[in-house]
């Protein structure tokens, strides 16, 4: 009896379990569902990155969920200040740790990272076409703006999420105009510009802020000179050259003669408001702070407004440029996890909804950013500033990397010293040559301290 | 042993188990994160370098540094300066003030209670709100200057007034301190003394001098030794007023420490500065306490 009820039992249960196949069987038919979700390789992985607090962040957390939906893993995304994170990722990732599966390289961290193997290969991943898909293409990231990922063998071990590009915005054109001045292309004309624009209808020739060590270097570089003998490789300081110090002159004497008062204690913020409100009528700085002009509903010169590439030094011409890039630790748990996150945030289509849906244009998408779409967002009063934040941020992978003073861990030390010079020049303390001398003998002090060779 | 003698030592045994918890906090959130400073300093300690943090094979090398090292040199005259002038105006300013309203009135009474409210403030608003006066774009002082036709030079950049500007930050937020101790000394003094020494027919001076003085002198001695002590956490005004700028002009010990640790990731050599900082401040006070029980023993 027992038997016989058990028998009946499990030819029900089997009746029951190839109805409820068969249904499934059918549904699945009818309603095929994409590909990633139906594997969900992914489920019951938590995958954990971080990086510093960015606007790029912000967004991206928006679209997560739906990354989470088609590959079943979680992500644990951890954002801090700018310093607290690049402390807290040197010190993990210098001592093998593997807490992170992916991280933020920051710029100025990058070849230290590069170079001491911290990093995962991720050609390994792009070339291999079942972990990537062609189109994903990672020759559409803008080269420029990969170029502090790469070791000198061409191997690549991050992929840029974020650019800077040093433009020039230009508040009074209407007074420029009235005056017959044009945009200035060179040092010199830049100089003239500033004293005939500064004092008329109490507007400021130009304004600049603290950071001296992001705003200095292109002059000092388009004068002829550099910040290292030739990094990353000779980091030895050249800050006592005549080309730093005919730099330093010129640049304080705009900031002494032309600025408004107290810029030395300006912050970006600062800068900004005295561009968008007209008081100041050049500001020398990334996209992403210039560009407003145009595009922020706080300007109040839209209509009077330029946004042009800054002027070329008398020998070379090298605006700043800066990416900020994704990468996997070495030691990271989930590492093709990881790429699959890096793959999705950085993908075309991603880019685009980020351009799109929040107005955010400084990615690193070449395709995306060439594309009509964006074009038309970024193009205003005819300027066409995808063309020319493009243009900028390319620069540095067409010949010399000029930039790489700037990816070199060496660089905070002697960046210091660069602002401390430039304020005792300004502020008559010291003249430029006396200046940059003392800050020679400082920044060498400073990385033999920290155990340079030099 | 007596009865007397168990109790006693039960008692001693109670009080040992009830501080102990105390004892336990105090020596994990103050003592040893100084043990760590400590020994972080004799490292070459740097967020760049693994293996640096246990590195421990020159231990004196960051202090043989200092000496040599001119900013370092430079921050603790610039601390001096600091300390000096900030404390002096602190001191001299707030019994001044604490004289001037010590007085029977309901109004002073009320009045001197919005003395007291920059002292409260935090720090970090302290420093907003003279970043606000001292910016030329927003400041009140700037525009009133404008109204006199008076042009006034950018005070935190200046290189004559980053440190006076400073100064005078510090001693609006501290100078509430100084007047609140020596008002509280004030009001101890029997009324008798002063005037006895007005019939005797003293002047306003000489009561001061002879009578107040002398009953305010231990609390003046107090508030300038924690003022001084306190002088040295002047970080959040430089921070944002300055930056330590303009060059190294108003660059103090701390600031330089914090720049080296969290500018430059020198972990170790920034715990050395610290550690010199810090005996400094501790020799200072302790300075102070041996000078106030010598008075002591000598009166």
């Amino acid at each position: 009896m027992g038997h016989t009820h058990a028998t009946r039992a499990a030819a029900a249960f089997s009746r029951r379990k190839l109805l409820r196949a068969g249904a499934a069987a059918l549904g699945a038919a009818a309603f095929p569902m994409p590909a990633i979700a139906q594997s969900k390789p992914f489920s019951g992985v938590t995958l954990h990155g971080a990086s510093f607090q960015h606007r790029f962040f912000t967004l991206l957390q928006n679209y997560i969920p739906e990354f989470e939906q088609q590959t079943g893993m979680k992500v644990d995304l951890q954002l801090s200040a700018f310093p607290v994170y690049n402390q807290q990722a040197n010190l993990e990732l210098s001592s093998g740790g593997s807490a992170y599966d992916f991280v933020n390289v920051t710029f100025i961290l990058a070849a230290r990272w590069v170079a001491a193997g911290l990093l995962s290969n991720l050609d390994e991943f792009t070339q291999d076409a079942n972990l990537t898909p062609a189109d994903w293409n990672p020759k559409d990231f803008v080269d420029g703006a990969q170029v502090p990922y790469r070791d000198v063998k061409g191997a690549t071990f991050g992929y840029s999420w974020e650019g800077g590009a040093m433009l020039m915005g230009l508040s009074r054109m209407d007074l420029m105009e009235k005056k017959g001045l044009a945009i200035p292309k060179t040092f010199a004309e830049l100089q003239q510009v500033c004293a005939a624009i500064n004092g008329t209808d109490n507007v400021n020739g130009i304004v600049s802020f603290q950071l001296h060590h992001w705003c200095l270097p292109p002059y000092i570089q388009g004068f002829g000179g550099n910040i290292f003998r030739n990094p990353p490789a000779d980091i030895m300081p050249m800050l006592n050259s005549p080309e730093a110090s005919q730099a330093l002159d010129y640049y304080a004497n705009l900031l002494k003669n032309y600025a408004p008062r107290g810029v030395l204690t300006y912050t970006e913020d600062q800068a900004r408001q005295s561009l968008l409100t007209g008081r100041s009528n050049i500001f020398i700085h990334s996209s992403s702070w210039v560009t407003p002009i145009l595009l922020s509903n706080e300007s109040k010169v839209k209509d009077t407004s330029r946004v042009v590439r800054m002027p070329a030094g008398p020998v070379r011409d090298c605006p700043a440029s800066n990416s900020q890039g994704l990468g996997i630790p070495k030691n990271a748990k989930n590492k093709k996890a990881a790429w699959e996150f890096i793959k999705w945030a950085l993908s075309p289509e991603i880019s685009m909804r980020l351009v799109k849906e929040h107005g955010h244009s400084s990615i690193c998408r070449r395709s995306v950013i060439e594309s009509e779409d964006y074009r038309k967002l970024n193009t205003v009063n005819g300027q066409d500033l995808g063309a020319l934040y493009l243009e900028v941020l390319e620069l540095p992978a067409k010949g010399e990397n000029y930039m790489a003073y700037r990816t070199v861990r060496e660089f905070p030390a002697v960046g210091d010293v660069i602002n401390k010079a430039v304020e005792q020049v300004v502020t008559g303390q010291l003249s430029a040559q006396d200046a940059l001398k003392a800050a020679q003998d400082q920044a060498v002090a400073n990385l033999r301290r920290a155990g340079s060779a030099l | 042993m007596s009865e007397e003698g168990l109790l006693d030592a039960g008692r001693r045994r109670f009080n040992r188990w009830a501080l102990a918890p105390s004892l336990i906090i105090l020596f994990a959130i103050a003592v040893l994160p100084a043990l760590y400073l400590l020994a972080a300093s004799f490292t070459p300690f740097q967020l760049t370098t693994p293996g640096s943090a246990t590195d421990f094979s020159s231990p004196l090398r960051n202090y043989r540094l200092l000496p040599g090292d001119p900013r370092f040199v430079n921050s603790l005259i610039v601390q001096a300066k600091l300390s000096f002038w900030g404390v002096s105006f602190q001191v001299l300013l707030g019994m001044l003030l604490a004289l001037l309203l010590h007085v029977r009135s309901g109004f002073v009474e009320f009045a001197r209670t919005f003395f007291l409210i920059p002292m409260v403030l935090p720090p970090i608003v302290v420093a907003v709100i003279w970043k606000l006066i001292y910016t030329p774009d927003i400041s009140p002082l700037y525009y009133a200057a404008s109204l006199v036709h008076v042009t006034l030079p950018s005070l935190t950049s200046s290189v004559d007034f980053a440190l006076i500007s400073i100064i005078v930050a510090d001693t609006w937020e501290w100078l509430p301190f100084t007047f609140l101790m020596v008002l509280a000394a004030l009001q101890t003094i029997p009324d008798e003394f002063s005037e006895a020494a007005l019939v005797d027919g003293a002047s306003r001076i000489q009561i001061f001098y002879y009578v107040t003085l002398p009953f305010i002198a231990p609390i003046l001695l107090v508030s300038a030794m924690f003022r001084l002590i306190d002088s040295v956490k002047a970080f959040p005004l430089i921070f944002l007023l300055t930056g330590g700028g303009p060059g190294s002009l108003t660059e103090v010990t701390n600031y330089y420490a914090y720049l080296l640790a969290f500018d430059t990731n020198e972990i170790g050599y920034s715990s050395a500065v610290t550690v010199v900082m810090l005996l400094l401040v501790a020799s200072i006070s302790l300075g102070l306490v041996w000078m106030g029980h010598r008075r002591e023993a000598v009166s």
